[in-house]
């Protein structure tokens, strides 16, 4: 129980130091909201536009104190006031728009990525040194390691541009109203596959190396040449005595993966221009868009310490010697 | 007799899906880029309502129509008349006018708005109401602005600003963030019969005055988020009309259909170098201050190989030593170019002896020229980092600028960045866009009025003369044509004189069009308005009134 207070204080202390940084980091980017608008090349504003702007979205002038009480405020209000770009939207709502989408995209895409990696892993590691493990070691070693911008771009502009199999943006046919007809989600389908395929792509890799290299450690243990000499089928063997063990650790590295999920995937939302967080985040920057930079990340925190949060729990369960810490 | 019968109901079946399809004409549009659409038709949001509001929702009382004969086309109003002494102006409305619910249109929404306009001023965009003293409803049709000082471009501001419905607005607490979901206007299309945040359609105005003149039953707008999506949807033919930076036009767009595929560029704002008059580097600030010194660095300006290469050839080539440009050739003084017009054209020779006669040589033996008093200059030209036409435009400048021995070199700081520098006059040198306006007056005034500086990036450079605005301020006090002439062509010479603005084109607006559904476009042969449907520009109404659905 005390080690469960004592991480609860600690994740109290770190969400708000988090709001914190949530808050000064978008201030201390060069620029305002109000300049970027007139700094555009084919901006029509003039100085006569100028005094009703900075009236309509006056709170950016405000002291940084009086800017940071209120902030607080909305924090644990979960009022994250209106976005200035697409003014008068409230944060909450546009961010609705893009969490739906995003959690499809990257969630589903972190699940199958994980699924698809832990298997090749546990295969790779089992048959070590053969060419199933040099193939997929490799492979999952330089997918890992290519940039996420470097596979979108080649997967958009193969399938997408060249080949035009698939759709180059949306997440769904613009004409095509959204409701749970087959037209309607076979077109979000068809729009989520290179997307998703390039996210899977970028993450299985390192999924498989964690399994396969957290698998090869047990491989020498005692009890999984002791379900050999009893005779078990190898299958039985690799999968219950050998990976079910080797999956504890890539399991918190799946829940902190999940926590991040709510992000979105930046890169890849925005060369396929998806409509997720990531993209939305990214425009917010590009607009200085405070409030809509500061509810995301707010809401990224939020996730994110939550997911540790149940890893810790987790642990408790799983090892008893936390309790008594 | 079975299979007839089935026939036929699925004949009539397929006749009621499809019939009104056919009686509507629709007229597909791009005129935003953004990644979602909200559903805001406030039109005094002029960031972020969506940009068909303006003009098709809420109309003006009348547009300036730059091209067909530089005159004004009465939309609201039957006509203004702006009295002798220019202390006010009265506009008359159209007799029977009605908003979109089928209220009547009368003078006393005109008095509310600017009512309004006065207890909100974030509604007010344009700064309008510090030019009234007061609005007054003359008679049932007739509406009086009395103004704090004699204007003679004021009509220009007013008609600007929309007029809403008092029986509407009048309840609205916060009009502010009012995002005028289902809009009650005066224009054409007011009816929004589809939202999402993909696409949107605005139909006709049930009671629109002007109904007869409007063949478009409603327009589309599909969300697309960058130059590279509009395009692709102007070259498989979905966009009847679209305003978007198209790269390589001819062969990107024009070639997938050449008899429907068309466009027409017009020039807009004026694209500058300018220098910083202020600059904090003392030794470049003296060169800079020498108007010889300006003068060879505009003749070092290659502008025909910058439009060439760095604008795939669609800017419109500014060397009016004056700055003005083709955009406002009606104002044209001609001694400007009889006098000075040689130090706006690209002349390497002339201008490294014309720095060689003021004394700009490599005293230091480093290779660049220095100032006459020995003190080496430095120039660092500032660009915005990814505006890559304007970064290319800057590299081609470059290499006549070193050939003559000049130190010059690029930086490209984020955008925001550079646009703080330019305000601040904390940069060296840089290219600078200054927006198109009805009338020569705008680009001067806000370049070189000295209350600007530190305000805007327009008056980036930091040059006045107090003649100058003297006569800028006189301008707007003169009623006759042949008295306002004469000073905007003094105030020509003298700009042209100084040369505080080195310019190198006019950017163009981009227009986009398709003839396959819709004729009656504006081009180059049939110049009846500027046709670019971006919010900033009302002559798009009338484009849209001129168009006619072709017989499928």
């Amino acid at each position: 129980m005390a080690f469960l207070l004592r991480r609860l204080a600690f994740y109290l202390a770190a969400f708000i130091a988090a709001a914190t940084i949530n808050f000064f980091l978008p201030r201390v980017m060069p620029g305002d909201p109000i300049q970027i608008m007139f700094a555009g090349a084919g901006s029509d504003l003039s100085l006569e536009n100028l005094n009703a702007l900075k009236l309509t979205f006056g709170f950016i002038d405000a002291p940084l104190g009086e800017q940071y009480l209120a902030y607080l405020k909305s924090v644990f209000t979960g009022d994250l006031g209106r976005s200035i770009r697409f003014f008068p939207l409230p944060v909450t709502e546009l961010l609705a728009r893009a969490l739906i989408w995003t959690v499809g995209l990257v969630g589903l895409a972190t699940l199958v990525s994980f699924a698809l990696g832990t298997l090749l892993g546990v295969m790779a590691a089992w048959r070590r040194g053969t060419l199933l493990d040099t193939v997929v070691s490799l492979s999952s070693i330089f997918s890992s390691s290519v940039p996420a911008v470097v596979v979108s771009l080649i997967v958009l502009f193969t399938f997408g541009y060249t080949l035009g199999w698939f759709p180059n943006g949306y997440a769904a046919n613009p004409m095509l109203d959204p409701g749970w007809t087959w037209e309607y989600v076979s077109s979000v389908l068809y729009h989520g596959t290179l997307p998703m395929l390039t996210m899977v792509l970028v993450l299985t890799g390192g999924f498989a190396v964690t399994m396969r290299n957290n698998m090869i450690n047990l491989l020498g243990e005692d009890y999984i040449v002791m379900g050999r000499a009893k005779g078990l089928a190898d299958r039985r063997v690799m999968l219950w005595y050998a990976a079910r063990n080797a999956l504890l650790p890539t399991v918190s590295a799946l829940a902190i993966s999940l926590g991040a999920v709510l992000g979105g995937s930046l890169i890849i939302e925005v060369v396929f221009n998806y409509p997720g967080m990531g993209n939305t985040l990214y425009q917010a920057i590009l607009a200085r868009d405070y409030p809509v930079i500061q509810g995301e990340l707010l809401i990224m925190t939020a996730a994110m310490l939550t997911a540790n949060f149940i890893v810790d729990l987790s642990y408790v369960l799983l090892d008893p010697r936390l309790k008594k810490a | 007799m079975l299979k007839s019968r089935l026939l036929a109901t699925a004949a009539l079946a397929l006749g009621l899906i499809t019939a009104p399809a056919l009686a509507q004409t629709v007229l597909t549009i791009s005129s935003e880029q953004t990644t979602t659409f909200v559903r805001n038709f406030n039109p005094f949001n002029q960031t972020s309502a969506r940009a068909t509001t303006k003009d098709f929702i809420y109309e003006p009382l009348a547009i300036f129509n730059r091209l067909a004969g530089a005159k004004w086309e009465y939309r609201l109003a039957e006509s203004f008349e702006l009295a002798d002494d220019l202390k006010s102006i009265s506009f008359t409305l159209r007799d029977g006018l009605k908003w979109s619910d089928g209220e009547p249109l009368t003078v006393d929404d005109v008095v509310f708005t600017y009512d309004f306009l006065k207890k909100f001023p974030a509604l007010d965009f344009n700064s309008v109401s510090a030019l009234m003293e007061s609005i007054e409803k003359v008679d049932e049709r007739t509406v009086r602005f009395n103004l704090v000082q004699p204007n003679s471009l004021v009509a220009t501001t007013i008609v600007a600003m929309p007029i809403v419905p008092e029986h509407i607005w009048k309840d609205i607490e916060d009009p502010v963030t009012f995002t005028n979901e289902n809009p009650v206007g005066s224009g054409p299309l007011t009816e929004i019969t589809r939202f999402t945040p993909q696409v949107y359609e605005q139909c006709r105005n049930p009671h629109y005055w002007d109904a007869a003149s409007l063949h478009v039953d409603c327009i589309r707008l599909p969300q697309l988020a960058d130059n590279p999506q509009v395009l692709a949807a102007l070259a498989d033919g979905t966009l009847d009309w679209a305003t978007s930076f198209v790269p390589d036009i001819d062969n990107t767009f024009v070639a997938k259909d050449p008899e429907h595929h068309k466009y027409w560029f017009l020039p807009s704002s004026i694209v500058a170098f300018t220098l910083n008059l202020e600059n904090p580097d003392e030794n470049a600030r003296k060169a800079f201050n020498d108007v010889n010194f300006r003068r060879a660095v505009s003749m070092l300006i290659d502008r025909q190989t910058i439009i060439d290469i760095a604008g795939y050839g669609y800017p419109v080539i500014n060397e009016d030593p004056s700055m003005l440009g083709q955009f406002y050739a009606a104002f044209a003084n001609p001694e400007v170019a009889e006098k000075y017009g040689k130090y706006g054209k690209f002349n390497p020779e002339d201008a490294k002896a014309l720095l060689d006669e003021s004394g700009y040589k490599d005293a230091d033996g480093d290779g660049f020229r220095d100032n006459p008093d020995g003190t080496p200059i430095a120039i660092d030209i500032e660009i915005p980092n990814g505006w890559t036409d304007w970064i290319d435009a800057v590299q081609i400048a470059m290499e006549s600028l070193k050939e003559a021995g000049l130190n010059v070199k690029m930086s490209t700081p984020e955008e925001s960045v550079w646009a703080s520098d330019l305000i601040g006059a904390k940069y060296s040198m840089s290219l600078n866009a200054i927006a198109s306006a009805a009338n020569p007056y705008f680009p001067y005034i806000r370049s070189f009025n000295p209350d600007d500086f530190g305000k805007s990036r327009t008056s980036a450079q930091r040059w006045t003369d107090p003649e100058v605005v003297e006569m800028l301020n006189k301008y707007t006090q003169l009623k006759d044509p042949a008295e306002q002439k004469a000073v905007m062509d003094a105030i020509q010479l003298k700009v042209a004189e100084a040369m505080p603005v080195i310019p190198v084109y006019n950017s163009p607006s981009f227009y986009q069009y398709n003839t396959k559904r819709f004729t009656g476009w504006a081009s180059a042969d049939n110049p009846i308005t500027s046709p670019v449907v971006s919010n900033a520009n009302p002559g798009r109404l009338i484009q849209l009134l001129a168009l006619r659905p072709v017989a499928q």
